[in-house]
């Protein structure tokens, strides 16, 4: 196995840095397009009363009146030593924006990631092992409300039951646990709909297989099933679809974030974007490449290790079918306890 | 499964009606409460922290790149102190300059200052600091990436001395009526020069940042907040405020809150005591309730279409004029604003010293207004539009992004002027995008346009094309004798009431020509605030100011 393993890592991390690249010359031409910077619009408010000329100056001085590839070459090489450069709206440097924004943004993805796997989970359990009058059908029908209504929906009942009904939080602060706990839930439950779906669908089909109804007629646990018997095998796309929700924490933050008044990428990535902030946007985009890219590469990675069926390298291995293995095993110790 | 699909849809729909019925339930109870109403004669107390809820901290804290931005204005407002104090009625007055006097031609002027100010850093602010913050309202370092304060009389500038410790001459090379009353408006802050002659990058960290006023940064973070604590050895406020010694407040917190109903939602649950920029739509409901609303007007021009003469339909002195009759100006006010906004009297803001009242060259008259279009020879057609030698009379209208609410007035604007038979279309675009499609584009029809100053001279600056800079708002260039004469005698007179008539002459000859369309007084300041919080001040820029600012509770 570590045979396969080696050149398919190293293969997939090359692959991972063209990816990162690809992404920051991406967001260098598509912002190149637009019109306007952040220094321009800014002189350009009408209420600076500054004229072209001044204006034409200061564009100098940043040098956004070179041709775009003498700009590109500039940044690239900045970028490659590890120097964001300076932003262009705020004139301070990019590597310590991100910083002091990051913290804040790993506490929330966390957190969410916490929140929508339990919830997804428990929702998931709830729908095996509910009786189907008692609420399974409600349970079910959680997922696509949980995607139907949108991030900053949630955020903003959240936000008025429980900072300005409850006063369990303040706008002003919300990074104490509770503001950082409804902040997460109001990104998490989005982000647990899929995973949920996901795990339904796997545990419908799995408990309908024979060796779960065999394991089921000798009497064996519920909570014993669910874990050991229908959650592995019904974990290899959830695994999947956990490493694309880090895109959408991601994409989510940006809103649940300015909502929520927490500075963080997500608050820095709307600035720039609103203000064409290039230094800004590609660190961050090609920041994102990268925790994208790598997440992906640890769930493939994961994959052989949940299910020995998965082929690593091309090269196909027969195994017997892990699951049966396992029943088997699993039926003789509660035969031998009995 | 469809069948699955849509019963689980209607379950998801069933269940968010009554989450949120049950949110607008808590939600109803904690607002209905209605705070207390302020004892009137309480002494102010000393102490207290405010929480300010601001929708943007803006982009840079170079002070010079953004002292006169809406947003950092207010953080710079109690970090730094002003030479001039100018009030909402545009009356100058001492502040860190005790007196001041002019030359004859106005192109001469010693400035005294207050002895024994000094920076939060404790260096001194004299003679030498207040040159060394002149010369850079005046010139910038443009080569560094740091501007010259926009609106600064740049032009004419010569040089700044310091005389003594306390006195600076500054000389001009012609007459410069505006260079006084430029020293009140929110760009020109005072900063220690050791704050000055750092790059910008380290000028971008306020910390960095040293002024004389009365509060100072106590710690800050990027597009999230600011603290300031206040300065106990502060004393020596505007003279017109009246307040001897520090600030009462402890302390003020700005914090950045985009979502504007979660500004007005805080102030309203007692979690903040200012949110910033409300919608006009919110603040009835509000003053209902006891809060107090304050919707300030700053000196300036006001909220309007310059109309471009080069450009057809306004071409046509008729035409023009017929659109100036045939906006309701009080439909916009009843429709877009609430009672505490104001019509426009002339192009001017009705507080400007210099402002005469000129409605009646504009009044709403849509008959007239058709006469106006049939005599210029616009035939109406089958489908309501005006047409002329195969010509739509059509033209597109640019709302103004800096203002939220310019989208919902030219809509009503597009409205009334179709029912003349005008075909007008809107294109709305971001402050980006606008930035470089519509300032300065030559073809633009009518640019809505607005915009603070302190002194009545700054008008002629955007009138006509004479000087290099100016902006020829109405693309007149050079063409219009009268209006160049009339802009020269503004812009270099030497006796504020010689010049007050001349603006009176001005204002009647812009609008007889219908250069320019008023619509309102513009208001770009709105304050939603806890009634405990007593004693706040507005300047004439419409900046709330707290060294006098107490909480009664």
């Amino acid at each position: 196995m570590l045979r396969t393993y080696g050149p398919y890592a190293l293969r997939r991390i090359g692959q991972a840095v063209v990816v990162v690249l690809l992404a920051y010359l991406f967001t260098f031409f598509v912002i190149s397009i637009l019109p306007g910077d952040p220094i321009t619009s800014t002189l350009r408010n009408p209420e600076n009363g500054f004229t072209e000329e001044d204006i034409a100056r200061i564009v100098s001085y940043y040098g956004l009146d070179q041709p775009l590839l003498v700009q590109l070459a500039g940044s690239l090489g900045r970028f490659v030593t590890g120097d964001f450069g300076i932003s262009l709206r705020s004139n301070l440097p990019v590597s310590q924006l991100i910083l002091d924004a990051l913290g804040s943004t790993l506490q929330l993805a966390g957190a969410a990631l916490l929140v929508a796997i339990v919830l997804a989970v428990t929702i998931a359990y709830g729908t095996q092992f509910l009786p189907p009058r008692f609420g399974q059908g409600v349970l079910r029908s959680l997922p696509s409300l949980f995607l139907s209504v949108p991030n900053f929906v949630i955020g903003l009942l959240l936000i008025n039951v429980f900072a300005f009904g409850l006063g369990l939080f303040t706008m002003i602060d919300t990074e104490t646990p509770w503001g950082t706990f409804f902040a997460a839930l109001a990104l998490g439950i989005p982000v647990s709909a899929q995973l949920a779906e996901v795990l339904i669908a796997n545990l419908d089909h799995e408990s309908r297989q024979e060796y779960i109804a065999v394991a089921r007629s000798r009497g064996l646990g519920q909570s014993r099933l669910f874990l050991r018997h229908l959650v592995k095998p019904s974990s290899l796309p959830a695994v999947t679809v956990l490493a694309l929700m880090v895109g959408e924490l991601l994409g989510g933050a940006l809103i649940t974030e300015s909502i929520f008044g927490r500075v963080g990428i997500g608050t820095l990535v709307e600035g720039a974007v609103a203000s064409q902030d290039l230094p800004v946007l590609q660190a961050v985009v090609s920041l994102a490449a990268l925790v994208f890219v790598v997440v992906n590469l640890l769930a493939d990675l994961a994959y052989p290790l949940l299910d020995p069926r998965v082929t690593v390298g091309g090269r196909a291995r027969a195994v017997s079918p892990a699951a049966d293995q396992d029943i088997r095993s699993d039926l003789q110790e509660e035969v031998s306890i009995v | 499964m469809s069948t699955q699909h849509r019963t689980r849809g209607r379950r998801a729909l069933l269940t968010g009606i009554g989450l949120i019925a049950g949110v607008a339930l808590i939600a109803g109870c904690a607002s209905g409460g209605t705070a207390p109403a302020a004892d009137e004669s309480a002494a102010p107390t000393e102490g207290g922290d405010i929480t300010f809820l601001i929708d943007s901290l803006g982009a840079t804290w170079i002070p010079n790149n953004s002292s006169i931005s809406s947003y950092q204005g207010h953080i710079w407002g109690h970090v730094t102190d002003k030479l001039i104090y100018v009030d909402a009625e545009g009356n100058l007055s001492p502040w860190v300059a005790e007196s001041w006097e002019e030359s004859e031609d106005k192109t001469e002027f010693t400035i005294n200052l207050k002895d024994g100010v000094t920076f939060s850093d404790g260096t001194p602010l004299d003679a030498a600091a207040v040159v060394a913050n002149i010369d850079i309202w005046a010139k910038g370092r443009p080569d560094e990436g740091i501007n010259r304060i926009g609106l600064f009389p740049a032009a004419n500038y010569d040089r700044a001395e310091a005389v003594d410790e306390t006195t600076v001459k500054v000389y001009f090379t012609a007459p410069t009526l505006s260079f006084i009353p430029t020293l009140a408006y929110h760009g020109s802050i005072l900063l220690s020069p050791e704050t000055l002659a750092l790059p910008a990058d380290q000028q971008a960290d306020l910390s960095n940042d040293i002024g004389s006023g009365p509060f100072v940064v106590e710690s800050w973070a990027e597009g999230d907040s600011v603290v300031l604590t206040k300065r106990d050895d502060y004393d020596w406020g505007p003279e017109a405020l009246n307040h001897d010694g520090a600030a009462y407040l402890d302390s003020i917190t700005y914090k950045q809150v985009a979502e504007p109903t979660l500004r007005t939602s805080s102030v309203q649950s007692g979690q903040a005591d200012v949110a910033y920029n409300a919608s006009p739509q919110e603040l009835d409901p509000l003053k209902d309730e006891g809060f107090e609303i304050a919707v300030p007007r700053y000196l300036g021009f006001v909220n309007g279409y310059a109309l471009n003469t080069t450009v057809a339909p306004f071409d046509d002195p008729l035409v023009r004029q017929a659109v100036q009759h045939g906006i309701d100006r009080d439909e916009i006010l009843s429709t877009v604003y609430t009672s505490d906004w104001q019509a426009a009297e002339s192009f001017i803001q009705s507080n400007v010293p210099e402002a005469t009242d000129h409605s009646d060259q504009f009044a709403f008259d849509p008959d007239q207004a058709a006469d106006l279009l049939d005599e210029a020879g616009w035939v109406e057609g089958a489908d309501g539009v005006r047409t002329k030698d195969g010509q739509e009379l059509a033209f597109t209208l640019y709302p103004n992004p800096y203002l939220a609410t310019s989208q919902a007035v030219d809509e009503l604007v597009a409205q009334q002027l179709s029912d003349l038979g005008f075909a007008v279309t809107l294109e709305a675009y971001d402050v980006p995008t606008y930035g470089q499609k519509v300032i300065g584009n030559a073809a633009i029809p009518a640019n809505e346009i607005t915009r603070s100053f302190v002194d009545v001279g700054t008008v002629a600056g955007v009138l006509t094309s004479q000087k290099k800079g100016d902006e020829d708002w109405f693309k007149v260039g050079t063409s219009d004798q009268t209006l160049n004469d009339l802009s020269n005698q503004i812009a270099t007179a030497t006796d504020r009431d010689d010049r007050a008539a001349v603006a009176d002459e001005l204002q009647e000859y812009v609008l007889a020509q219908a250069y320019f369309v008023p619509l309102t007084q513009i208001v770009q300041r709105v304050y939603v605030q806890n009634p405990a919080l007593e004693g706040v001040t507005y300047n004439g820029l419409a900046y709330a100011y707290y060294l006098d600012a107490y909480l009664t509770e």
